[in-house]
């Protein structure tokens, strides 16, 4: 493997490269129209036109990205998460073009992809699912069917997409007289986003919390678990900060977890990296819920408590190498570490998305501190896309040490230009029911309702005093007419943003 | 008197200056702060208020070692006199009222009364076009040189009405930040 085509954006593709970099393989890049002076394309050894902005037209064309590692010369495809990376037929589509796809096979895409058969292949591997229905409801399934298994399941129940992900497709159901109407909004959201209405359901767990587990698996037939990922802190079924180890989960349950997620891959047939994920209910017990067929998002705070580099053995399993990683390291968690998703939308206005130029950046660094970026100062953050910016990390010896690094972070988190979830997070690690990790997959929902709106950005009066002296002596020095000729004091020599600001100021007198 | 809103409060301040150091009053209070612009950001360095500061007495802390408040601010103009200002990383939006037409001709602020006035190069260019003569009788706000720099030309305007003492640039010259131009009586 020599050359690696990463068919992504944003902060994944910079991991990627970064990956192929610590391997000395050479990366290439693709980009869609705005994405072309993009900070993956800059840290790219190449990069290649895919097309228009709209997904469709780029990073979801498949003949496109097949035709752009062919050109390149590339011998190998990283899909990164999200577009392609759990689509089936873009597997193949690598395998017959004669390249290696970084991740599982096109078949075990497809088994995992379809949530009844990945329920069959757990429970197959005896591991408890959520009971619920077993066979996928087709459109020809009729309502009073559907109705009679919910009543057997036991309300509330989760009416839930076969093909689906990311919270399409899910309703909640209290009662019978929901059932209908759920059931016909899942299909149609569904079919919208997934092409298939099939619909499946589950019976809805009181309070759980969102546990993970991570695997590697090789093509000699090693599966490595990884010591779990707690992700319950969810904004409408949205990860939205996940930490590990999980501060509810025991050595005991962590190796019964293990165990399962480990089943569960080997009888999948899978390799390379995935994840497998599980409810836990307030009494210990664990439920299969589905399995990513990809690396995950959160995938950095493995690494920070294993020492493990997930994306090197991603592409050393698809070249054929052997898990040679000590199954120990791997399951025993080194400290603990926190991952806050920095998106730009802005908290203030029910996280709308924030896009646009980011004039000033300066990431947190330190003790502890990972900041897996996709943006520098200068660059556009666009509509099109997802709207991640960057992946905040942080680990210490113990939860309490990595939340006040995270904490120190986050106040040292530096973004101008656009609106960023940093006040969010700062407003969300002071909160008691996450010092005391007291959380489920709707506490945070509940919480925001309760907040009903107030803005997570209440500057105390210090800094309020200090910001209305500043703004009156940027005023003035811009304005020139407050101290004559002080303007050009000492400390504004040679400035170059002073026309600029003259001009504004200028501007703004009109 | 600058007049800046917050949260609509409308709070008016008073700024005097001497080298890297503010004294800004606000709605009556005193708040004493050196600013020093590093990397398009501030280091202000805030006296505490108990240091009993007196208008027209300005003793030397730095000197004497004393232990200021430090704070890291940035500026994020949004629209035509609206700003954001970053203090600590904290997003503090706020606006500059309108009010300095008015305001510049009365006292309590020194600086804009009479006596002469250096109009000056904020940063080095060239000069495009000079558009007043000694003599000549200029209003506020009146321009009275372009100079070109980073691309881009720059008026630069009489901060106040007056007559012109003396044209120090011609056309075409190129200057130096905090070289006079134009000196206005």
């Amino acid at each position: 493997m020599r050359k690696i085509l990463i068919a992504n954006r944003g902060e994944i593709a910079v991991r990627v490269i970064r990956a192929c970099r610590d391997l000395q393989i050479a990366s290439v890049a693709v980009y869609s129209q705005c994405d072309r002076a993009a900070r993956h394309v800059r840290l790219a050894d190449e990069a290649v036109a895919i097309g228009g902005n709209s997904p469709a037209e780029s990073y979801l064309r498949i003949d496109r990205i097949i035709a752009a590692a062919r050109t390149s010369g590339a011998d190998a495809v990283h899909p990164g998460y999200g577009f392609l990376a759990e689509n089936d037929a873009f597997a193949a589509a690598c395998r017959d073009a004669g390249l290696t796809f970084i991740g599982p096979s096109s078949e075990a895409i497809a088994l995992m992809g379809s949530k009844t058969a990945a329920r069959q292949a757990a429970i197959a591997a005896g591991v408890p699912v959520v009971p619920g229905t077993e066979a996928p409801l087709g459109g020809d399934a009729a309502d009073e069917e559907i109705a009679r298994m919910a009543e057997r399941i036991g309300y509330p129940v989760m009416v839930k997409a076969v093909a689906g992900g990311g919270g399409k497709g899910m309703r909640v159901v209290g009662g019978p007289g929901e059932l209908p109407g759920a059931v016909r909004a899942a299909r149609s959201e569904a079919a919208a986003a997934f092409g298939d209405s099939a619909i499946y359901l589950e019976r809805r767990l009181a309070h759980p919390r969102h546990i993970e587990v991570q695997v590697l698996a090789d093509r000699h037939g090693t599966v490595v678990p990884f010591v779990e990922r707690e992700c319950s802190i969810q904004r409408r079924h949205q990860k939205v900060v996940e930490e590990s180890p999980s501060p509810v989960v025991d050595s005991d349950l962590r190796g019964r977890l293990a165990s399962a997620a480990a089943a569960i891959a080997a009888s999948a047939g899978y390799t390379n990296a995935g994840t497998v994920e599980f409810l836990l209910d307030g009494e210990g017990k664990f439920y299969f819920l589905e399995m990513n067929t990809r690396l995950q998002v959160e995938h950095p705070v493995s690494e920070a408590v294993t020492g493990l580099d997930l994306v090197e053995w991603q592409i050393r399993i698809a070249r054929g190498e052997r898990l040679t990683i000590d199954a120990a390291r791997a399951l025993t968690p080194r400290g603990h570490a926190i991952e806050c998703r920095i998106y730009a939308e802005d908290p203030d206005t029910g996280f709308m998305p924030s896009p646009g130029r980011i004039t000033a950046l300066r990431p947190p660094d330190g003790p502890g501190i990972r900041d897996d970026s996709g943006f520098e100062a200068g660059d556009e953050v666009p509509v099109y896309y997802d709207a991640l910016i960057s992946k905040l990390v942080a680990s210490g010896v113990d939860r309490p040490q990595a939340v006040a690094r995270m904490r120190r972070a986050l106040a040292e988190y530096d973004i101008r230009g656009i609106r960023t979830t940093v006040p969010f997070f700062r407003w969300l690690l002071d909160q008691p029911v996450f010092l005391d990790a007291a959380f489920h997959t709707e506490f945070l929902d509940t919480l925001l309702q309760q907040r009903r709106g107030t803005s997570f950005s209440e500057p105390e009066s210090s800094l309020r005093e200090v910001a209305v002296a500043a703004a009156a002596i940027y005023a003035s020095r811009a304005g020139m007419s407050r101290s004559g000729a002080g303007l050009v004091g000492p400390a504004f020599r040679d400035e170059p943003a002073a026309w600029t600001r003259q001009a504004r100021v200028e501007s703004l007198r009109e | 008197m600058i007049e800046i809103e917050l949260d609509g409060e409308r709070r008016q301040v008073a700024l005097r200056r001497e080298g890297d150091r503010w004294i800004a009053g606000i709605d009556g209070r005193t708040v004493d702060v050196s600013v020093v612009e590093t990397g398009g950001k501030w280091s202000m360095l805030l006296n505490p208020a108990e240091a009993g500061l007196h208008e027209g007495s300005l003793p030397d802390r730095v000197e004497s070692g004393f232990s200021r408040i430090s704070y890291e601010v940035a500026f994020e103009p949004t629209a035509a006199g609206e700003l954001i200002v970053h203090v600590n990383g904290v997003a503090i939006p706020l606006t500059i009222a309108d009010n300095r037409r008015g305001a510049r001709p009365r006292g309590g602020d020194r600086d804009a009364g009479s006596g002469p006035r250096m109009i000056v190069a904020p940063m080095p260019g060239r000069i495009v076009k000079v558009l007043v003569k000694p003599d000549e009788r200029v209003s506020a706000r009146q321009p009275l040189v372009v100079v070109e720099a980073m691309k881009m030309e720059n008026e630069l305007r009489a901060p106040r009405g007056g007559t012109i003492a003396e044209v120090r640039v011609s056309e075409g010259a190129s200057v130096e930040a905090n070289a006079v131009l134009v000196v206005l009586e």
